[in-house]
């Protein structure tokens, strides 16, 4: 018997029972429940939309789903009615509950003002909504923020249970862990190859490759570890698949384990996420329920354990070799590299660490295969990333789009370009040790396609995922202080060249920003810089290259600082002063709201005491026209 | 509980008060069913917090008993993540959101306003342990940028008179909103 053979009953059955959920016969809401929407009150619009059917008695399927990636619309519910198309929500606040039900459950079937958009189904016709509100409602795919989207990782997120494994089996989950069990571990690893997979985790080195080592590895047990310590600060990407279809990466985890002859796993998970954690222990307690983890998975002879280790706040920890330090119970410090995980990781075991997302796409190369796979993307990229949108941009969030598509169009079209008026000034792609990328560069011709080899090519690093995006407003030297303190936090202390280096760097940053600079400085920080290349891990080596090359690229701001002790963007602490040039009645709200009584009233005037104010802006918010920021020098 | 001869010279050792000797009964339970060589040492660090709040002094020399190493590299460990505690958490706590996102839309802003209102620096408590301060880093809910955490509550977009007013309710020991 083959292992299809074995899957097969399981989809059978799993299909079976997901028809409730495909052809309803009474309403179906899905709200996503995500650190993202729980944030933005989702916990409270799940409580009423439960409330509120009790209330009318109305018979529904309530599920808490992934956040399928509109953050700026959170918190989200998608709502499928018996015989019509699904159509997406959000913002729905707990107080919008009534409103919601009232229109869909009557006659209108729809409430426009509050939908996003309709998610069309094969089966009903356009004619069978026509004359209700949702005949006007506009295809979610059509709209700015879907259009340029792709979604395969993300196919699931948003619509089944997360941590269900019938749900993922119903929606073609684990037929290609079935697939590739009938395959020889070359054979695997051959289409991973083919499909041109390379880690998503901002090294960019083909997962095939990668794998081949640990196959070869002669020492047993051999272990996989999937790297969720996603902690560049603006990336999101991963939480999104560990809270919305963390049996995604269990079943690519499952193949990479036949390929390479593992039998353990551990999935790495960052503190901060703990809803993810909670979600990966219920699926792999799931997927073992379903003998898809454990021993003879699919009647093969594959074996694997795997088990979640919970981060405790250490960002070198997404190093690999500091992350096998953290698992193995020491301080994450990264080792010096020979020997390599393959040949001596975690227990001193031979061990392969890929990125969640890395993961993630083998079973859609292994269900599809590598043509299909290859289907999307450029000719040297296949396949789709994920990338998170935050900062000064309309719409945050996570999208999925073909390797390839232009940063531009995901900042104008899906982000909806940058609010209040304000002009783009650059884009942060992955973390604070990527680069800095100016919005000359994502304004040119080609507006900066989305794939490693740009990004090289400006010394830089496409990064995890995430997309920092900065307006006009943000100061360079306040932003490189930003990433050295980041940088100086959380370097582990192994190298001097690290530890001290970046603090050196951040005193002499800061110094400039407190009107301290000196011609000379740049020179320093450039001896500082290249001695800093002689760290052991791409921490300490990539934390200077940073701020030099953003320092490079905006170095007239940087000059304003240092030699004419102004910061042009108004930021830096040290170099403003705030005054009051109005007399006007929103002062009094000023004096008041001021948490260190520096707006003070003298003869009937009010004036800012200099030696109180600690330019923390909240006069000039209440105050505006009669507050302003000026030169301090 | 006594340290293994080898390893007692180079500790300190705790005082075993009735409190101390209270703590190690409770960590001793938590370490049911963990064990030494493999992925536990972060997993036992976490249970110990989780019921406890942070990690008591007098759970180091225990910890390093049932992991077969030394207070010392237990103490290593603990002060390497910046989310394992050695001091009782305050009664409120404001989380600060150190991300990019926070940064770019006012977030040093806000630090300044909940330092000076708090009257506590980043990463401290009030002396009376009514309210402190904590920096976070960033978990990706980036749209409610800038934005501040109590008791699990994140509340944001924020400004800063928002912010001030906010503060100085908790200060008064009054409520969220």
């Amino acid at each position: 018997m083959t292992a299809l053979d074995a899957y097969r009953p399981l989809r059978q059955a799993a299909e079976e029972r997901w028809r409730v959920l495909a052809e309803p016969s009474i309403p179906v809401f899905r709200v996503a429940v995500a650190t993202c929407s729980k944030a933005a009150g989702a916990g409270e619009t799940l409580a009423a939309i439960r409330e509120e059917l009790a209330r009318r008695g109305q018979e529904a399927l309530v599920l808490e789903v992934g956040c399928p990636g509109l953050c700026f619309a959170d918190p989200v519910v998608d709502v499928h009615l018996p015989g019509y198309p699904r159509v997406l929500y959000g913002p729905v606040r707990s107080q919008d509950v009534p409103r919601l039900l009232e229109a869909i459950l009557g006659p209108q079937k729809a409430l426009p003002e509050l939908a996003l958009g309709m998610i069309p189904e094969e089966g009903i016709p356009p004619a069978a909504y026509q004359g209700t509100s949702m005949g006007n409602l506009p295809l979610l795919q059509e709209t700015d923020w879907m259009r340029l989207q792709v979604r395969r990782l993300m196919a699931n997120v948003g619509i089944i249970e997360p941590a269900n494994a019938e749900h993922y089996i119903a929606r073609g989950g684990y037929e290609a862990l079935a697939r590739a069990l009938d395959m020889t571990p070359e054979e695997v690893i051959k289409e991973v190859l083919d499909a041109g997979l390379w880690g998503r985790g901002g090294a960019a080195f083909p997962t095939g490759r990668k794998w081949d080592f640990l196959r070869q590895a002669r020492v047993t047990p051999k272990y996989l570890i999937c790297n969720a310590d996603e902690g560049d600060p603006g990336s999101f990407v991963n939480r999104n698949l560990l809270e919305g279809d963390p049996h995604l990466i269990i079943e690519g985890m499952a193949i990479a384990a036949w390929a390479t002859g593992a039998t353990r796993g551990y999935i790495y998970i960052r503190d901060e996420y703990p809803l993810a954690v909670q979600r990966m222990q219920e699926a792999i307690e799931d997927a073992r329920r379903k003998g898809l983890l454990g021993q003879g998975i699919l009647g093969s002879p594959l074996e694997l354990e795997l088990e979640v280790v919970r981060g405790a706040g250490s960002y070198v920890c997404g190093e690999e070799t500091g992350l096998i330090a953290s698992i193995e119970g020491m301080r994450g410090m990264p080792k010096i590299r020979p020997p390599y995980p393959a040949q001596a990781g975690v227990f001193g075991m031979p061990t392969n660490v890929n990125n969640v997302e890395s993961y993630a796409n083998v079973p859609l190369i292994l269900r599809h295969g590598a043509s299909w796979y290859a289907s999307v993307g450029t000719e040297r990229n296949k396949g789709t990333k994920m990338f998170s949108l935050s900062g000064n941009i309309r719409r945050a969030g996570v999208l999925e789009v073909p390797l390839g598509t232009p940063l531009r169009d995901v900042i104008l079209v899906a982000g909806g370009g940058v609010p209040d008026g304000r002009r783009l000034k650059a884009v942060q792609p992955g973390g604070p040790l990527s680069g800095v990328v100016p919005a000359s560069r994502i304004m040119a011709r080609d507006g900066l396609p989305l794939e490693p080899e740009p990004f090289r090519e400006m010394g830089m690093l496409m990064g995890s995922g995430g997309l920092v995006v900065m307006d006009e407003s943000t100061c360079v030297v306040d932003l490189a202080i930003y990433f050295e303190w980041f940088a100086e936090d959380e370097s582990c202390g192994r190298c001097t060249t690290c530890f001290a280096g970046t603090r050196r760097l951040l005193e002499i940053l800061r110094r400039i920003a407190q009107g301290g600079g000196r011609p000379q400085d740049v020179e320093l920080m450039q001896l500082l810089a290249s001695t800093m290349r002689y760290s052991n891990c791409a921490h300490g080596q990539a934390a200077p290259t940073v701020i030099m090359s953003l320092l490079g690229l905006f170095r007239e701001e940087l000059d304003a600082h240092l030699l004419g002790r102004r910061c042009p963007a108004r930021v830096c602490k040290g170099l403003v002063r705030y005054e009051i040039v109005e007399q006007a009645p929103e002062l009094a709200e000023a004096a008041q709201v001021c948490p260190t009584g520096a707006v003070v009233r003298e003869d009937g005037r009010y004036r800012i005491e200099q030696a109180l104010c600690i330019k923390c802006n909240a006069c000039r918010e209440v105050a505006p026209a009669a507050v302003q920021v000026v030169d301090a020098f | 509980m006594s340290l293994t001869s080898r390893h007692a010279s180079r500790f300190r050792p705790v005082e075993v008060t009735a409190e101390g000797a209270d703590v190690q009964a409770r960590v001793r339970h938590l370490l049911a069913g963990l064990r030494p060589g493999e992925a536990h040492l972060l997993d036992a660090l976490h249970r110990v917090q989780e019921e406890m709040g942070y990690v008591p002094p007098q759970a180091i020399p225990l910890l390093a008993t049932h992991f077969q190493t030394t207070p010392a590299a237990i103490y290593g460990v603990i002060s390497f993540y910046s989310e394992i505690r050695t001091e009782p958490p305050p009664k409120v706590e404001v989380q600060w959101c150190s991300g990019p996102a926070c940064l770019l839309k006012g977030g040093r802003n806000i630090r300044a306003a909940l330092e000076a209102v708090l009257g506590c620096a980043m990463n401290s408590s009030t002396p009376d342990g009514a309210i402190g301060l904590r920096l976070v880093q960033c978990d990706g809910t980036c749209h409610l940028a800038p934005l501040v955490r109590v008791g699990g509550r994140y509340i944001g977009p924020l400004t800063v008179a928002e912010v001030v007013r906010l503060a100085r309710r908790l200060k008064e020991g009054g409520q969220l909103s």
